[in-house]
């Protein structure tokens, strides 16, 4: 009898160390796949559906027109003559706002440059009358948002070796879309957290939650 | 599999480390405050100074009474009790003529915060500046880090004020600061040791490719201190005033009880004993016995 119990005791505990192993693997793998998932920055930044039967929010944003006093025409000054970005929006490579320039600015170039286009006239007559044009926001971020301007320049362009300073559009359109092939600006990203995570994702950007909360 | 197992041992190493070194080792900065009680005359420059930068609401009396201020900073008052027989109360010349202690008291930014794990949405965290910091926009109003906080220093909107007969009626509102949030009805808020300030200049250290200078962030409070009894800093940095001022007072970080070897130190801080590894340190008051 002592003998036969001692035998039936040894089974279990070989079964027991293999089970184990075996549930062992299987975490480790499950951990492996988990890990990868979390960690996953992949070519492909922005995801497609996660959810079956439902479309991405980003992917149907189409974006939002914003209707200004004057149909300035981004197309003539940054398109066709190539004018930089940077000449009108000074204050983006100082401080957290682009800036809008001053009608003085615009004054600058047209007292003799296209003086006969309406639109011209238009900003003509409010410079005579010592008015300036209430410019509608377009890229408006809500209150709670920390964005500066001058350290994503400084990271996407004048460190960027591979960027000409010349060529700045390309880092506006990263956020604002293709401004040169537009008349007044439309709201062509959605600017959501999500937009700005996976940027921040794919370029090491910092992710602590008061570097943009505020 | 090496990426997994480097994560678990990279995060042990961490683990450990930091618990032999309180848990600092990771942090860009660890900002750290001195408040000189001996200096402090209780004139309350600092809570109005707080009130100003931080777009605080006033709430006026009756909401005030029922304790629904919205003080960041509040000065507390600490009378002495009279060292005489309750019988000669009336007696003008037995009382002691001294006056109150005062103690400024602020978002301590504990570092072992007990506010922070009881948040169900993880609104209030702890930044690697070492700061308790508090998301508005993620918070939904539970109220749990409040009930939590052992020094009563955080607080709740009950109502929105931010309407025409709120706490800024019309011309008001072109003083609100645009650097930080105006709160909304429903939304926990707290000192923050002024993390807009801490913001402009580590962008403007990063701009010129820089450490931030001791001395370059300034809270309101301290800026406005007539007697420059607060200090503000990093506890990182071995050549700031703050670091050298909790040196001299033998007051470590991490622990919840200093083993000082002069008993005469003013240097202290509050709930130490509750191992909330509070950032602020405090000089206590020197009188006349």
């Amino acid at each position: 009898m002592v003998k036969d119990s001692s035998t039936k005791r040894s089974i279990p505990w070989i079964r027991l160390s293999m089970l184990m192993v075996f549930v062992g693997a299987i975490i480790v793998i499950a951990a492996q796949v988990l890990d990868q998932k979390l960690h996953y920055v992949g070519e492909d930044v922005v995801p497609g559906p996660i959810v079956p039967g439902t479309q991405y929010p980003d992917e149907k944003f189409t974006g939002i027109d914003v209707p200004q006093p004057i149909n300035f025409s981004h197309k003539i000054h940054a398109g066709d003559n190539e004018i930089n970005c940077m000449f009108c929006h000074t204050y983006a490579r100082r401080s957290k706002v682009s800036g809008i320039p001053p009608l003085s600015k615009c004054m600058g170039c047209h007292t003799v440059i296209a003086t006969d286009k309406p639109e011209i006239q238009k900003l003509t007559a409010m410079w005579e009358k010592g008015e300036s044009p209430k410019w509608n926001k377009v890229h408006d971020l809500p209150d709670f948002v920390h964005f500066t301007h001058q350290r994503h320049l400084k990271r996407f362009l004048f460190d960027n070796e591979e960027l000409d300073v010349s060529d700045a559009k390309r880092v506006c359109s990263m956020c604002h879309g293709d401004i040169a092939e537009m008349t007044v600006a439309k709201k062509s990203r959605p600017l959501t957290m999500g937009f700005c995570i996976r940027c921040h994702e794919a370029n090491e950007g910092p992710s602590d939650c008061t570097k943009c909360h505020k | 599999m090496s990426s997994l197992f480097g994560n678990i041992l990279k995060g042990w190493t961490d683990y450990t480390k930091g618990i032999e070194e309180g848990g600092h080792h990771k942090y860009e900065h660890m900002w750290g405050m001195v408040i000189d009680l001996d200096k402090c005359t209780g004139c309350n420059a600092c809570s109005v100074a707080c009130y100003a930068e931080n777009n605080i609401a006033t709430v006026g009396e009756e909401k005030y009474k029922a304790r629904q201020s919205m003080q960041w900073l509040r000065v507390e008052r600490y009378f002495d009790e009279p060292d005489i027989d309750p019988g000669a109360i009336d007696d003008e010349n037995a009382m002691q003529e001294r006056g109150a202690s005062f103690l400024p008291m602020m978002c301590q930014q504990c570092n072992a915060a007990t506010c922070e794990p009881v948040c169900p949405v993880a609104a209030t965290y702890h930044t690697p500046d070492g700061l308790n910091a508090q998301i508005y926009n993620r918070c939904i109003g539970s109220r749990y880090c409040a009930n939590n906080c052992p020094y009563r220093l955080r607080v709740f909107n009950f109502y929105s004020y931010t309407d025409e007969d709120g706490a800024w009626p019309e011309p008001m509102k072109q003083q609100l600061n645009p650097d930080i949030t105006v709160r909304e009805k429903g939304v926990m808020e707290k000192c923050t040791f002024c993390i807009q300030r801490i913001r402009a200049a580590k962008d403007k250290a990063k701009m010129e490719n820089r450490k931030v200078k001791d001395d370059e962030v300034k809270t309101a409070c301290q800026q406005t201190c007539p007697t420059q009894a607060i200090m503000f800093g990093d506890l990182l940095n071995s050549e700031s005033k703050v670091t050298q001022a909790w040196e001299r007072q033998q007051v470590k970080l991490g622990k919840y009880k200093q083993d000082r070897e002069n008993p005469k130190l003013r240097g202290y801080r509050v709930f130490e004993e509750l191992n909330t590894d509070p950032s602020v340190l405090y000089l206590e008051r020197v009188r006349e016995e």
